[in-house]
């Protein structure tokens, strides 16, 4: 039996699994990433965009600060988000960027000086102070007030991935790629380590670690039709799901991003919007600021998606071979911004769509984007029901998210996370609670289990009434897309979860068409569909249960944002292996202990009942500040948060005025 | 992958690889100046006579001393040796080697590929080509006259010779001179790709004009070597001495 | 108008003792805007479900579906198969380990290459970061990103006569990388430390100038330039 042994075993090489890795190794243990496929080609490097934080360093950042990152987060999430961590997050976010700029990330910075910009459509001239001159310069991104994004030209997540992982190369942290961990190891609730899978060889091995991190990244590949990267299947918050005892969350809260290019549904960056990009129709009109006349373009992602798809509802996307869309023009921007700042757009344009993006219009519609749900954690990223697991990063729901993540937050969240979760591990490895005392019968038992259960599906290879895993997922991508979209209703997510239990069912008669044991790309997509599936059949319970509009959970027979009966977080989990639908129960936010009380988000339809506690919190709020001081303490008095944070990370962060 | 060593690196690959460069470079404008002189003899007898003396120091000491041209030669063959060498590093060392290079050269269909291959053959012909010509040179450099030469040429039966080793020096030597740019690094001034296209477009231009004018120069020679076949041996007069005997 | 494609694809598991290396023919009706990507899947979803390929992002950023497209190597996923002949041969990209059919290991090559160049950013001492983070010229900045957009995808190794040919060579990719952190001011090696891991035979000196590297990488990259530049530091100072 193959057995290896670490201090913390990371699964995912992507941003934020790395952070964490060099976090661990840091405090003298000793991590070990898995990966499917090399660190850098994990689905991080595609974030073109940039990252957020609040650096006020660029005239238009000007007075910008933690506070104000921290409203727009909050808002963004439709107060889903957990505002500890939301607080955590934004205090975080400048150090991670600075210690970013150290390892080797060439941050575009500001040039001191005028320079053109184009603002709502029209050419505007900015001044840049000397005293930023070479400081990191930010852009705007949709739902922020100042702009706040950081970037390299439009490869951030790129520069941000290759920083990080060659600093993992440099720290000599092992790296085990082409491995897929498979299940995790767990015993009366605590997590030992995972069974992984070698893609290569087909090798079962155990990895036994005295704590786990998942950071496997998102799900979006249960719709099909995704920005996503191929392996972003969910499958790694799967195996946290049939632990039976680890709980995910807020699985509906699905991001669909508006601009990815048809039919291929690659993404086109925000920035593309940020710089000053326009949204039209089918002829060729703006039609952004009827709908939201003041961040027009640039309302937060779950707002211009709908709003475009209510457009093309209305009968004015331009019809294709390949269905509707809407043009996105960045011809307004010149040829020389567009081959300086967004020369990876023009790269797809010209190679996806066989267009010049400085002279045609991009064809865009929305595309499901991002994963807010994932593996429940606390604010230190460790699960609160399997002792031992932790998650951070897109796989996590840490919760800063809530129901609608920002541009630029998630890159910022996998590093921010990593830093903190890092520490955290660190800290738990370090505990009597943290120390690997089980014997190895246990990996054995579980890699018996694995080793049958993969045995099961080959021997099926010559079954007859066996099912094919590529009907399946054509059959769940369909559904998903049809019934569990941008807009969602009750009789469509009674039709999903009932065609998606089917399907599941079907999942378990899964077949192979050849029983090779090493390379084959057959039997992994036959194991990860039934993980797929189970992610797929809690989103939409999870949508069809929650019965309001949040965020990018929107019922069109719900219209209004209940606080009154949903702010709380949805969480599943599969205690019965053969169970076949998962336990659904909810965790309340707790309107008392939040900072920024519920409100309107200031774009999209504002349309709440209000939670009952709200106006008690306000009072709370308004007493705080009418005590006076600094914003820090002012902030402390309504919900301190700073002591929670590792004792390296608590310092306040520099600006420059 | 090799695995790193800790030790003092050695400085000499950085010295071989500028002499490799610099042999290179030299030899090429030698051939340059070289092709000057040969073809000297399209202008007239008169004018190969003048440039053969002047190499023979006749115009400085008011006598020829063809042993100056046998350090010449001397200095080229070194040269050639050193050059020969150190590019023999390069070759394909082993016959495995020799076959993934050709199938990936076929393959890629690639031409700066390809013209590395031309150059390791037509360098690897002129290893002996030259030497036959450069001992030729060397033994008897006072026969390098408008006749001595042709007779060389036509009655010595070298043209067969002389034709190849053109053929082979102006390509490998063009080559060698665009592949030499690239490799310092040409000072570009805006678009790399649009100079090098550019040097590219000189080099084939260098080694249409360069052939050009040696096939010119060696078909005079056999020409005059055909014509003057019956007097082989003798040498030319320049024909002023013939006017004013 | 659509036209029928033939695939001639290259087919071996190394690891399966009954399997040896052979090129398998498929057809495929071509469909309009059709990557490589999009027929491969086809393929694998249709005709031969043991087909193994590696696509991660299929969209030509993340470098790992090179692979040797009718001669070439390139990246498949944003190869159109409209600007190829309907004869498409694809081979798996040689001097790389092979996993099987048109994957190979390229990640394991490059983790290699990183190790033994040292492609991280040499600091002198962690700074602090909740200080003002250090100024860097706007334009250097740019320089850097410019040489930081390698993939690291493998095709200018592909390309490489001189890779081919010699195994440890660290290809145009190390070079490049090299030539990146020498001009990030937050590297504190000097020439001398670049020396120790790039002047050798196997290093910048190897290069033979063969510019199948520059020609094909996916990213535009100034590999010419850049090499010639380590070569002038390395050899010059
Ligand atoms: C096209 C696109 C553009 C984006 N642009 C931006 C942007 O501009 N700004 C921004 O903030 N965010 C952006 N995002 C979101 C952001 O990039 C991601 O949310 C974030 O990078 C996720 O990082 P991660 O580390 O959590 O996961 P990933 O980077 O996805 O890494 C997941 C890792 O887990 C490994 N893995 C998965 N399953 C297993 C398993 N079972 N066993 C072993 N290993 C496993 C994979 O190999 C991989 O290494 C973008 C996303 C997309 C799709
Ligand atoms: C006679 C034997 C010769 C042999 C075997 C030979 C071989 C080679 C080879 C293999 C190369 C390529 C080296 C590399 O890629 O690194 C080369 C380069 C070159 N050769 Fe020659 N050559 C010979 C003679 C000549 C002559 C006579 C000239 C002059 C015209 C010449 C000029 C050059 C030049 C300019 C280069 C480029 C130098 C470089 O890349 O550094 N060579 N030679
Ligand atoms: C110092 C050295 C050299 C001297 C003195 C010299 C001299 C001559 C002379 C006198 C001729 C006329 C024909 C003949 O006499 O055979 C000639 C022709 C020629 N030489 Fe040389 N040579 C030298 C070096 C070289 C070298 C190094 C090369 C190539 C590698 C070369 C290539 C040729 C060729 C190709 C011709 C005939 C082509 C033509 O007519 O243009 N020579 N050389
Ligand atoms: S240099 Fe270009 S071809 Fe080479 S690995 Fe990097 S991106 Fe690929
Ligand atoms: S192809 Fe190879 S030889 Fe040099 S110029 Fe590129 S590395
Ligand atoms: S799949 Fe990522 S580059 Fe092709």
């Amino acid at each position: 039996m193959n057995i290896i042994y670490t201090d913390v075993l990371v699964i995912g090489g992507g941003l934020a699994g790395l952070r964490t890795a060099v976090g661990v190794k840091r405090r003298g243990f000793n991590p070990l990433i898995l990966s499917l496929i090399p660190p850098k080609r994990s689905h991080s490097v595609a974030a073109q965009g940039g990252m957020q934080a609040s650096l006020g360093n660029c005239n238009k950042g000007q007075g910008d600060n933690e506070d104000v990152h921290f409203a727009d987060t909050v808002k963004g999430s439709d107060w889903g988000c957990d505002q500890i961590v939301a607080r955590m997050f934004t205090h975080m976010a400048p150090k991670a960027i600075r210690e970013l700029a150290n390892w080797g990330v060439p941050w575009s910075r500001v040039t001191k000086g005028d320079h053109e910009v184009v603002i709502n459509g029209e050419k505007k001239i900015l001044e840049e102070a000397e005293a930023a001159h070479g400081l990191i310069n930010s852009r705007n991104f949709g739902g922020t007030q100042k702009w706040r994004t950081c970037y390299t030209s439009d490869g951030t997540g790129h520069t941000m991935l290759y920083a990080v992982s060659d600093r993992v190369i440099a720290e000599n942290i092992p790296v085990h790629e082409r491995k897929e961990a498979i299940a995790l190891i767990h015993d009366n609730g605590r997590c030992y380590g995972a069974v992984v899978r070698d893609l290569i060889t087909g090798e079962l091995i155990a990895y036994m670690a005295r704590a786990t991190v998942i950071a496997t990244g998102g799900y979006g590949r249960v719709y099909g039709v995704t920005t996503n990267a191929v392996i972003n299947d969910g499958a790694g918050i799967g195996i946290a799901l049939e632990t039976g005892v680890a709980r995910l969350a807020n699985l509906e809260a699905v991001q669909f991003h508006p601009t990815g290019i048809v039919p291929a549904g690659i993404l086109v960056t925000e920035g593309c919007r940020g710089d000053g990009g326009l949204l039209k129709d089918i002829t060729g009109y703006r039609f952004m600021p009827d709908y939201e006349p003041q961040k027009k373009e640039l309302a937060s992602r779950d707002v211009v998606s709908r709003r475009m798809a209510e457009h093309m509802r209305a009968g004015k996307g331009v019809q294709s071979r390949f269905g509707e869309h809407l043009w996105l023009d960045i011809t307004v921007l010149g040829r020389a911004h567009i081959e300086k700042n967004l020369r990876e757009v023009q790269e797809i344009c010209e190679s996806f769509l066989g267009i010049d993006p400085a002279e045609k219009w991009i064809p865009v519609r929305p595309t499901q984007h991002y994963s807010m749900g994932g593996v429940r954690t606390d604010y230190k990223g460790e699960s609160q029901w399997l002792k031992g697991l932790f998650s951070c990063g897109e796989a996590a729901c840490w919760d800063m998210h809530g129901f609608n993540r920002l541009g630029g937050n998630s890159v910022a969240e996998t590093v921010v996370s990593g830093m903190l979760v890092g520490e955290y591990v660190a800290d738990f490895c370090a505990t009597e609670e943290g120390q690997l005392t089980v014997s190895t019968s246990l990996a054995q038992t579980f890699l018996k289990r694995e080793q049958a259960k993969l045995q099961a599906v080959l021997d099926r290879s010559t079954a007859t009434g066996a099912e094919n895993p590529v009907i399946l997922r054509k059959a769940m991508e369909h559904t998903m897309i049809n019934k569990v979209g941008i807009f969602r209703n009750g009789p469509d997510l009674e039709a999903a979860v009932t065609e998606l239990k089917a399907l599941l069912q079907r999942s378990r008669h899964i077949k192979v068409g050849n029983n090779h044991k090493g390379t084959n790309p057959e039997l992994v997509l036959a194991y990860r569909i039934p993980r797929m599936l189970k992610i797929a059949l809690g989103i939409a319970m999870g949508a069809l249960q929650r019965t309001e509009s949040r965020g990018a959970h929107s019922r069109e027979d719900y219209l209004e944002r209940n606080d009154q009966e949903w702010l709380k977080r949805t969480l599943y989990s599969w205690p019965e292996a053969d169970a076949e639908e998962p336990t659904i129960d909810y965790e309340s936010l707790d309107v008392s202990k939040m900072e920024l009380p519920p409100g309107s988000r200031g774009y999209g339809t504002d349309n709440i009942v209000p939670h009952p506690d709200t106006a008690t919190l306000q009072d709370k709020v308004n007493e705080a500040q009418s005590q006076g001081g600094t914003r820090h303490e002012i902030q402390e008095r309504i919900m301190p948060f700073r002591e929670l944070l590792p004792e390296c990370y608590r310092e306040l962060n520099e600006r420059l005025s | 992958m090799k695995k790193i060593l800790f030790m003092q690196p050695s400085p000499w690959p950085a010295r071989l690889d500028l002499i490799q460069s610099i042999s290179g470079l030299l030899l090429a404008l030698f051939m340059w100046f070289h092709m000057l002189f040969v073809s000297s003899i399209l202008i007239g007898k008169d004018a190969f006579w003048i440039m053969a003396r002047f190499f023979e120091g006749h115009f400085f000491f008011s006598k020829p001393y063809p042993i100056i041209v046998s350090i010449l030669v001397t200095i080229i063959f070194t040269m050639i040796v050193i050059h020969a060498i150190l590019a023999l590093r390069k070759f394909p060392s082993t016959w495995q080697q020799y076959r993934n290079f050709s199938s990936h050269m076929v393959a890629m269909n690639h031409s700066d590929t390809t013209l590395w291959m031309v150059q390791v053959i037509t360098g690897f012909a002129m290893f002996f080509l030259a030497s036959v010509h450069l001992y030729e040179m060397m033994m008897e450099p006072e026969l390098i006259d408008p006749y001595g030469s042709a007779d060389l040429v036509w009655s010595g039966h070298t043209w067969p010779l002389l034709m190849a080793l053109l053929i082979c020096v102006e390509i490998h030597g063009s080559v060698g001179l665009y592949r030499l740019a690239l490799k310092w690094g040409w000072p570009t001034f805006g678009d790399m790709d649009k100079t090098r296209q550019t040097l590219k477009r000189i080099m084939w231009s260098l080694i249409v004009v360069l052939l050009g004018l040696g096939f010119l120069a060696l078909s005079t020679f056999m020409r005059i070597g055909k014509d003057h076949a019956s007097n082989k041996g003798q040498l030319y007069t320049p024909s002023w001495e013939n006017k004013h005997p | 108008m659509n036209r029928t494609l033939k695939f001639n694809i290259f087919r071996h598991n190394p690891r399966d003792p009954n399997s040896t290396p052979r090129m398998e023919n498929y057809t495929l009706e071509e469909s309009s805007g059709m990557t490589l990507y999009m027929a491969l899947t086809l393929l694998s979803e249709e005709q031969a479900p043991d087909l193994a390929f590696d696509f991660v992002c299929r969209a030509g950023i993340c470098g790992s579906c090179a692979m040797v497209i009718n001669g070439r190597p390139g990246l498949a996923c944003r190869t159109l198969t409209e600007k190829l002949p309907t004869k498409i041969t694809l081979m798996p990209l040689p001097t790389f380990e092979l996993i099987a059919d048109l994957s190979v290991n390229t990640g394991k090559w490059m983790r290699a290459m990183s190790e033994r160049l040292e492609t991280w950013a040499h600091l002198q001492e962690e700074t602090n970061i909740n200080k003002l983070e250090a100024p860097m010229e706007p334009g250097l900045a740019e320089q850097i990103y410019e040489l930081d957009r390698c993939v690291e995808c493998g095709c200018c190794v592909t390309a490489c006569g001189t890779a081919r040919m010699r195994e440890d060579f660290i290809g145009a990719v190390g070079i490049n990388k090299i030539a990146r952190f020498h001009l990030d001011p937050r590297d504190t090696r000097t020439n001398a430390d670049y020396y120790a891991v790039l002047g050798d035979d196997d290093g910048v000196f190897g290069c033979m100038t063969l510019l199948g590297c520059q020609d094909v990488c996916p990213k535009d990259l100034p590999l010419q330039t850049q090499i010639a530049f380590m070569r002038r530091k390395m050899a010059l100072g």
